[in-house]
């Protein structure tokens, strides 16, 4: 032989073989007949590169059937039915083609990214055209990436299988082995969660994949759970952002905070006197959700906005900048002339 | 890199379903429909020439029509029944319904109607041909900026036109620039439109939630020297290097901002070095997670950040009485 045949068109003359094939055909028969087989030098190499070719095929959808002959046992043979692969009867458009084409570059995680790929050239197929891009011109959603743990855990949701992790958490900065039913995996700000039974708290409970150190197994047999009815995977995630609606009446300097500005609705009826010492500015009233960020949001402004109500908002502000007031180190001359200086 | 063989397999096996429900098609087209070179389609055809059922006489094998490709044009005479497109895989139709999904929700502001029909259309489609796998993941991107601005974003870069813009600075300092608008960026936390900024001469990144308000221009956007800006905010290495040491409970801030190193100790705590371009940005990390500070490198940046949580406090005439005990 020339040269060796390269391993797709290895590939591919085993799928056309076993998909002609009129019953089956035996591992002496693809070893013997389909092209690229007999580039294997020994037994063992055969079986090696069998085997991987059959889990490459089973990755991209493509199942190899193991046939066993009614007569003895050890008669086993191989064919590919094709209805198993077949997609369903799909037609895309040019411009749903660009929206696809979109949807493929939305994962910056490596493992989603191939997948997204893959199925894109599997949709070319049965594409009516060359994708149109100008539909989605100029929109770039971007997820970030998840991880060695996000691979395992999507079998593992998809296969209804348990997993355990070692997992850092937050509030102690302890690490613990975890083990989880996992139900679904969700991104939202700050990243990658999966939420599920902890079956040590017997709770459901939220992870965020950053956290999780070292790799995720799965444990126990697939389909060994069921979602419960009932509970919804995202709620359990979302109730610890649990949102309110509020509006601050806030003191805000001239010319300042004009992003804060923008989204005041109407201001205080009559004229709500200003306190002492805060004369010069401007009373201005906006609506928030999330308490916690928006005191993150005002806290960053400093003194150009004074939260006049509600109280809690304004306690937790002061709260905020009580403790970073106390940030220097050695309180007292030194800082304060080194501060004034620049000044 | 070299491809992988398992990705060439699927493209060619998709390029002989395609050419089966297109009869003849250019050389050119079938590169662009899968997107790879003309050569690459080239080398595709070559290989599927050589493959075929066990035994390999020419009757065995997938055939063209060899006088059509002269004229660079590929038709399939014999495909030994390989024309059924393949299925999507379970993970595949996940990542990309979860993805589709997340767009429809995510980019309502910036598509029109026509636009987001698509989207709903080729959704449905996929829905239908891979079930019920698409629930697995969950995906709720930023969905910041005022409705009107998300319009007149969206318009532009659609039709490719310029931006008069009025944005507030991470300094609280307010403006007017034009800009010509090369990209939306929407992640989970934030999102960002991507400009050729006229005042900066050079490509900037605007938070969506400091655009007080835009203005579409009858004026076409011009063409600007690509850069090769990330999308996402990676700071210099000139910068200068700040090490903050946090409490366990301050783990986002590794998690969520660039940073260069992160150090654990055994008590949960941890270090993390950032560079820091914007002084302004670092100072309102440190307001935002002062509980949780136990020190900043270097001191310069604790004494200037107490300092101003001083002044704040008297503004809310609210006087800490400095303990000189601890």
């Amino acid at each position: 032989m020339a040269e060796p045949i390269p391993p797709a068109e290895r590939l591919l003359n085993l799928v056309i073989a076993l998909v002609n094939t009129g019953s089956r055909m035996s591992k002496e028969q693809i070893r013997g007949t389909v092209a690229g087989y007999g580039d294997a030098t020994s037994d063992d190499a055969f079986e090696r590169m069998f085997e991987r070719d059959k889990d490459a095929l089973r990755d991209l959808g493509i199942p190899i059937l193991t046939v066993t002959g009614r007569g003895h046992g050890d008669d086993i043979g191989y064919r590919i039915d094709q209805d198993a692969y077949a997609m369903p009867q799909v037609d895309l458009t040019a411009a749903e083609l660009g929206v696809l084409s979109l949807a493929a570059q939305f994962w910056q995680d490596r493992t989603l990214r191939t997948d997204a790929t893959r199925a894109l050239t599997k949709l070319r197929a049965v594409g009516s055209g060359p994708e149109a891009g100008d539909l989605v011109a100029g929109l770039a959603p971007r997820v970030p990436a998840a991880g060695a743990a996000l691979g395992p855990l999507l079998d593992a949701v998809h296969a209804h299988q348990a997993v355990t992790f070692s997992y850092r958490a937050a509030s102690t900065g302890e690490v613990r082995t975890r083990l989880l039913e996992p139900w679904r995996l969700l991104v939202r700000e700050g990243g990658w969660y999966v939420v599920g039974l902890d079956r040590d708290r017997e709770a459901a409970r939220s992870f965020r994949l950053s956290r999780i150190e070292g790799p995720v197994r799965g444990v126990g047999p697939t389909a060994a759970f069921v979602v419960p009815i009932g509970i919804d995977p995202a709620a359990v995630l979302d109730s610890r952002r649990a949102e309110t609606s509020a509006v601050a009446v806030l003191a805000v300097r001239p010319e300042r905070a004009s992003a804060l500005r923008s989204r005041a609705v109407s201001r205080p009826e009559g004229s709500r006197p200003l306190p002492t010492g805060l004369v010069d500015r401007d009373l201005i009233q906006v609506p928030y959700t999330s308490i916690t960020a928006f005191v993150d949001e005002v806290v960053g402004y400093a003194d150009a906005v004074v939260v006049l109500e509600p109280e809690e908002l304004r306690e937790r502000v002061v709260t905020r900048l009580d403790a970073a007031s106390a940030l220097d180190p050695t309180p007292g001359r030194t800082g304060h002339e080194e501060v004034s200086r620049r000044g | 890199m070299a491809e992988r063989a398992p990705d060439r397999l699927v493209r060619m096996l998709g390029m002989i379903a395609y050419l089966e429900r297109h009869g003849g098609v250019p050389v050119e087209e079938l590169a662009e429909q899968f997107q790879v070179s003309r050569r690459q389609v080239v080398d595709d055809i070559d290989t599927l020439w050589l493959t075929g059922t066990p035994g390999y006489w020419p009757h065995d094998l997938i055939d063209f029509d060899a006088a059509a490709l002269e004229q660079g044009v590929v038709r399939v005479t014999q495909s030994r029944g390989m024309t059924r497109p393949l299925r999507l895989g379970t993970r595949e139709a996940i990542a990309l319904v979860a993805a589709l999904r997340a767009m429809r929700e995510s980019l309502v502001a910036g598509l029109d109607p026509d636009r987001l029909a698509v989207l709903q259309s080729v959704l449905d489609k996929l829905t239908a041909a891979t079930g019920e796998a698409a629930t697995i993941v969950d995906v709720r991107l930023a969905a910041d900026g005022a409705p009107t601005v998300n319009a007149a974003v969206g318009a532009a870069l659609q039709a490719g036109r310029r931006l008069k813009l009025d944005y507030v600075t991470a300094s609280d300092v307010s403006g007017e620039r034009e800009v010509d608008p090369l990209r939306l960026v929407t992640g989970e936390r934030r999102t960002y439109l991507v400009a050729w900024c006229w005042r900066a001469r050079a490509e900037r990144l605007f938070r969506m939630d400091r655009v007080l308000s835009a203005e579409v221009l009858d004026v076409p956007v011009a063409e600007h020297p690509r850069s090769d800006h990330a999308d996402a905010f990676h700071p210099d290495q000139d910068a200068e290097l700040v090490t903050l040491e946090l409490e366990s409970r301050a783990r986002w801030v590794a998690e969520t901002v660039p940073v260069e190193e992160v150090r654990n100790r055994s008590d949960g705590s941890f270090e993390v070095d950032l560079r820091v371009v914007d002084p302004t940005w670092l100072r309102h990390l440190l307001l935002q997670i002062a509980g949780d500070v136990r020190a900043v490198r270097p001191n310069s940046i604790a004494v200037e950040v107490a300092d101003i949580a001083r002044s704040a406090l008297s503004a809310y005439g609210v006087m800490v009485p400095r303990t000189t005990s601890d």
